[in-house]
């Protein structure tokens, strides 16, 4: 009895794997995503142009508002309907991209909001214009703010991507549903999904941590 | 050198300059007093534009500064200004403080911009420091940085305000010398500052103001004793 679960479970790892490596680069690529459009969120977030920041705080109200899963649906299911094509794994990683990139948006508005007024009235006092002043003293000082934080947005991002299986792409979470339509071994299949999962948090919370601790060696 | 033309400035409702009419002439160092919220500051922040003027206007050796068609950045490159609080780059180190504006706004090569910065470190007593962080300096040697980094920029004016209220007694004196070095020089300077004593040595006027407007001025001699208006008369007898 406990022999045959052990085979399945051995049978199984290679697929999880699989499962865990698509949850990890579906991850990576929406992180990317999330870093550049957020930076720009953020940056027009605190521009005095009101266009720019009225756009910029609609898009990270709507994102923020609704479920990433019904964002999901509406581009996988969505999109089609009105005459574009998109894969289910293109969907996925622009749908966690495009949600991520509303936290990250606002992780960095709150970050250069919180660097002292005078670094930007110094900056600017010795003839910097507003992007060099931005560059160069503000947003490298906003970083070492943001990164906490934005660790634990891509931490929550890795494990919100469970919700692409219902997609059909095959991240982690997917592959545990195959494997238990095929063996119904609900209770082991999802404990080492749990389990893989969360060694990926795990291992992200440690390079979190690092990244913070180098940074602040600097100070 | 610098001309105010019935300056107006408003934050929304609140007027906090009202109507302000002053000259500055080449290498004049003049010091501004007055109470806290009788406008100093402002006053000085509407000479380099930190502050969108509301009304009046603002030469800066014959052009007017707040006119649309004026350059904001070159503007500010020649008005150095030197905050209260310093507001040192904490994420670089003192010479990067220095070099950071020559080397991005005027384009001055690694080597210029830090040829410049240590003939200013030299001047401020600081040539030892380059290398530092400024979360690693006193108070007085933050704020000699803070003032050669303004002066990398070969500014025409340079604008004080309250360079030594933020640190401890011991340490005015040396930031206070470094001014007066840059005076003789024939820097033309407005400073906001109670340091009677400069004002007295260094000041060639002095400009009372409360609520907005210019009270009165004249020579620090005579303005810290034989002040004509009442006002000043109180303000003085406060911090005497
Ligand atoms: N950014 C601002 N927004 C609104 N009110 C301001 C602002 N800056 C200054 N004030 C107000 O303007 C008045 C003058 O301030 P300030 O020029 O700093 O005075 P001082 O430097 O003489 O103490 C004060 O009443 C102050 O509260
Ligand atoms: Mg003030």
């Amino acid at each position: 009895m406990l022999a045959d679960k052990m085979e399945i479970l051995k049978e199984s790892i290679p697929f999880l794997l699989k499962g865990a490596f698509m949850t990890i680069e579906l991850t990576t690529f929406a992180v990317v995503i999330g870093i550049i459009l957020g930076t720009i969120l953020g940056l027009a977030r605190v521009s005095h142009n009101k266009l720019l920041n009225g756009i910029a705080k609609a898009y990270i109200e709507f994102f923020r508002g609704t479920p990433l899963l019904v964002q999901l649906f509406l581009l996988y299911f969505g999109l089609p309907n009105i005459g574009i094509d998109i894969s289910a794994y293109f969907a996925a990683i622009l749908g966690l991209g495009l949600n991520s990139g509303a936290y990250v948006g606002e992780v960095v508005r709150s970050g250069i909001k919180s660097i002292d007024k005078g670094q930007m009235e110094a900056a600017r006092s010795v003839g910097m214009s507003y992007p060099q002043a931005m560059q160069y003293v503000i947003l490298p000082q906003a970083i070492k703010r943001v990164i906490p934080p934005l660790g634990n947005e891509f931490i929550a991002l890795l494990k919100d991507s469970s919700l692409v299986s219902v997609i059909a792409v095959k991240d982690l979470t997917r592959q545990g549903r195959l494997i238990i339509s095929r063996t119904y071994e609900s209770f082991l299949i999802f404990a080492a999904v749990a389990v893989l999962y969360f060694i990926m948090t795990f291992i992200m919370t440690r390079i979190v941590n690092y990244a913070e601790r180098r940074l602040s060696i600097s100070d | 050198m610098i001309k105010v033309e019935d300056l107006h400035k408003s934050f929304g409702e609140l007027e906090v300059l009202k109507g302000i009419n002053e000259e500055v002439k080449q290498g004049e160092v003049v010091v501004v007093i007055g109470p806290s919220g009788s406008g100093k500051s402002t006053f000085l922040r509407c000479l380099n534009l930190l502050e969108d003027i509301t009304a009046g206007k603002v030469y800066i050796e014959g052009e007017q500064i707040n006119s649309p068609q004026a350059d904001i950045d070159l503007i500010r490159q020649e008005t150095g200004m030197v905050f209260q609080h310093f507001n040192l780059f904490p994420h670089k180190t003192v010479l990067d403080n220095i070099t950071l504006a020559p080397i991005k706004v005027k384009r001055l090569n690694k080597k210029e911009a830090e040829k410049i910065a240590y003939e200013l470190l030299e001047k401020v007593g600081l040539k030892d420091k380059a290398d530092s962080y400024p979360s690693q300096l006193s108070g007085g040697q933050k704020q000699r940085i803070a003032i050669a980094r303004a002066l990398a920029m070969q500014p025409k004016v340079m604008l004080f305000d309250e360079p030594t209220s933020a640190l401890d007694p011991e340490m005015v004196g040396e930031v206070l010398g470094v001014m007066k070095d840059l005076a003789n020089e024939g820097m033309t300077m407005v400073v906001v500052t109670h340091e009677m004593g400069f004002a007295r040595e260094v000041g060639d006027r002095v400009l009372f103001m409360d609520h907005g407007i210019v009270v009165e001025e004249g020579d620090p001699e005579q303005i810290f004793t034989n002040p004509q208006e009442e006002r000043t008369k109180e303000f003085l007898a406060k911090i005497l």
